[in-house]
């Protein structure tokens, strides 16, 4: 127990310090723009006619910082608003704070992703160890050359086809957007049975581009594995079939653990090509929306929250292995 | 749980395992015929590539694939053919009646279960009603190992030492009550100290357990410590079986006298130690037909490059060499084995 407290500090101090040095390589990033757009907003409220300190707050107001002063009181300013979950105000939808407009479009981006990557990985892994055991058979080449094919193909491309085939082709589902805007939201069937036809296009596309990744590194796995000399000794301690293949799936899945929460926090930001086909209101179409409106303070917030998830996703990757991999556990407490 | 008390006698009869690759068919073992008697520990020496370990997997009817049996028998007391075995009958003579100890450097336990966990998995794949009695069993077994068995079941396998691994091997082949066992390279990977610990280990439960039991080894020296007979392969064939002392005293066959001269002695000096010329057949080199040692065989004659000789009875061992005995003998004892 004391080892995991002390391996979550660990972590949560290494998180830290990586956030940190995002949120500042964005701050920079934004104070060395081209036009430097603080300055510019500032100045062009001053040329609308607006006095400079009333300029200045309202630029304050939109950034988070001052844009006067040297650049390390800007920063500290920054640093200041980011400690109390202050990320400014979005430049394209005024007097919005941008963390409300992330708020609201990381619920469209979780349940999608969480739903087609959970799907994708058991699917894949599933298949993967069958796959990997008939090798040698027709049904092994072909699940290996299903996803060998999937996985080739860019996520943008499997989104297309998606939406082609399901409504254009065989139109039984919505093509965009989040919901149905005739029904009132809330616990009621009619809105509920909207949500899901409108995601399902989504998380199946999810699902189908992540396949092909999860069932060849699965087939690679339990081939590894199929090798190792563990499991012919258990074969040879006479173990029935059921055990034998608990031993193999559950040694092979190990290494796929970190792999699957690395790629839950990288479709946050993956989400863009699959959220801008099906018009689906979630983070990667908010970061693409701010990049075309120049809304510096979005962007950077958006980076941010991407990074923030990578970095959980990290976190609990590794707190997930110690759970199920007794070597890395006692490897902590050494 | 019923048990057999008593040691099985083990009968290999005309044993050929063949290896598919690119360029056909090939024999690991070519009609290897090996009696181990009840009760004894027998040494299976040679060099890697000699058909050791085909033969050994061979008494759990187990050869890997790429390779399979294509002739010959495999009995055993109280089982029968092995070889005919498959399925649910073969895997439940596994680990109950013949146990399987690997090599101790390699990993034969799940790294992600404690031994005791792997130990019920065990027991209730052999369909072992009494469990708290196996751990019982188990943990007497390795306290009688010298370890501290309670603590042993409680661990994962990064948390035990080779010397300790390959006593939770040897548990694991015995705690079902098998009495054929069958150790593969039983020491290899373990330092001296370890090595002589898990020698004296197997000889004392040999012993006490009533075992046959057929140790796989490249070491002269380990063979000659603990066991009754040897049996010297070559090229997938056994070219001299007989008792221990007799086999290391005075060896017959050419291949193994030169094996013994090629031990170094700690007493003595190195230049002393003669290593065979030239190198082993791999499956590739193997001659069609002939002796497959002539070409490196001090005692070579004309008849080697055309018949391949059959083991015959010289005293109270089996030689397979022509110059150990002319050719027109060999057929006829031959004859009178089959």
């Amino acid at each position: 127990m004391k080892t995991v407290v002390r391996r979550l500090a660990g972590h949560l101090a290494r998180g830290a310090a990586m956030i940190w040095v995002v949120t500042t390589i964005s701050f920079v990033i934004i104070r060395t723009i081209p036009g430097d757009p603080v300055r510019a907003q500032y100045e062009k409220l001053i040329e609308q006619g607006m006095a400079p300190d009333q300029a200045e707050r309202a630029t304050a107001a939109l950034y988070g910082f001052l844009p006067k002063g040297s650049l390390w009181d800007q920063y500290v300013g920054y640093l200041n608003g980011l400690i109390h979950l202050d990320l400014g105000q979005s430049l394209s939808t005024p007097g919005t704070p941008v963390a409300t407009l992330i708020g609201s479009a990381a619920k469209w981006t979780i349940l999608p992703v969480l739903g087609g990557t959970l799907l994708s990985f058991l699917l894949g892994v599933t298949l993967g160890v069958y796959a990997a055991i008939k090798r040698s058979g027709r049904l092994g080449d072909a699940l290996a050359i299903s996803g060998s094919l999937l996985h080739g193909v860019p996520q943008y491309v499997i989104g297309l086809l998606v939406m082609a085939v399901f409504t254009t082709l065989w139109p039984i589902l919505p093509a965009g957007g989040p919901v149905d805007i005739m029904y009132d939201p809330g616990f009621n069937a009619p809105y509920i049975v909207s949500l899901v036809e409108h995601a399902t296009l989504p998380v199946l596309t999810y699902a189908l581009a992540g396949y092909g990744g999860w069932i060849l590194a699965m087939k690679s796995s339990v081939a590894t594995v199929l090798g190792d000399d563990f499991i012919l000794a258990a074969e040879l301690r006479g173990l029935r079939r059921g055990i034998l293949f608990r031993y193999l799936a559950r040694n092979a899945i190990l290494p796929l653990f970190t792999i699957l929460a690395l790629s839950l926090g990288m479709l946050f930001g993956g989400a863009i090509f699959i959220e801008t086909i099906f018009n689906y209101p979630g983070l990667g179409l908010l970061l693409v929306n701010s990049i075309g409106a120049r809304d510096y303070a979005l962007m950077g917030g958006t980076f941010l929250v991407i990074t923030v998830a990578v970095v959980v996703a990290n976190i609990a990757a590794d707190l997930l292995y110690a759970v199920i991999d007794p070597r890395v556990r006692t490897g902590g407490a050494a | 749980m019923t048990e057999s008390s008593s040691a099985p006698g083990v009968r290999v009869r005309d044993l050929t395992v063949v290896y598919k690759t690119p360029a056909g068919e090939l024999p690991a073992l070519a009609g290897v015929s090996l009696t181990l008697a009840p009760g004894t520990i027998t040494g299976l020496v040679g060099e890697s590539g000699s058909g050791k370990s085909t033969l050994a997997f061979s008494l759990l009817n187990a050869v890997q694939p790429p390779g399979r049996r294509s002739a010959g028998s495999v009995e055993i007391d109280g089982i029968g053919d092995v070889s005919q075995l498959a399925g649910d009958d073969l895997r439940r003579v596994r680990g109950r009646q013949v146990g399987y100890v690997f090599q101790a450097a390699q990993n034969s336990l799940n790294p992600l279960k404690t031994i005791g966990k792997q130990l019920l998995d065990l027991g209730r794949s052999h369909e072992v009603a009494d469990l708290p009695a196996l751990v019982r069993d188990a943990r007497a077994l390795l306290g009688r190992m010298g370890l501290d068995g309670g603590r042993v079941l409680d661990s994962y396998q990064h948390e035990l030492s080779g010397g300790m691994r390959q006593r939770v091997g040897i548990m694991l082949a015995l705690v079902l009550n098998a009495h054929l066992v069958v150790l593969d390279e039983p020491t290899t990977a373990l330092d001296m100290i370890t090595q002589a610990t898990i020698l004296r280990i197997v000889q004392e439960v040999h012993r006490e357990r009533g075992l046959t039991t057929l140790i796989v080894t490249h070491d002269m020296g380990v063979a000659a410590e603990v066991t009754d007979s040897i049996a010297v392969m070559y090229g997938g064939r056994v070219v001299e079986h007989g008792p221990t002392t007799a086999v290391l005293g005075s060896p017959r066959h050419p291949y193994t006298q030169g094996l013994i001269r090629a031990i170094p002695r700690l007493s003595g000096d190195i230049a002393e130690a003669r290593a065979l010329p030239g190198r082993p057949p791999t499956l590739g080199t193997m001659p069609a037909q002939g002796c497959v040692f002539r070409e490196r065989c001090p005692e070579r004659r004309e008849i080697c490059d055309s018949v391949d000789p059959a083991p015959v009875a010289v005293g109270d061992r089996r030689v397979a060499c022509h110059a150990v005995e002319p050719a027109p003998a060999s057929a006829r004892v031959r004859k009178e084995c089959a």
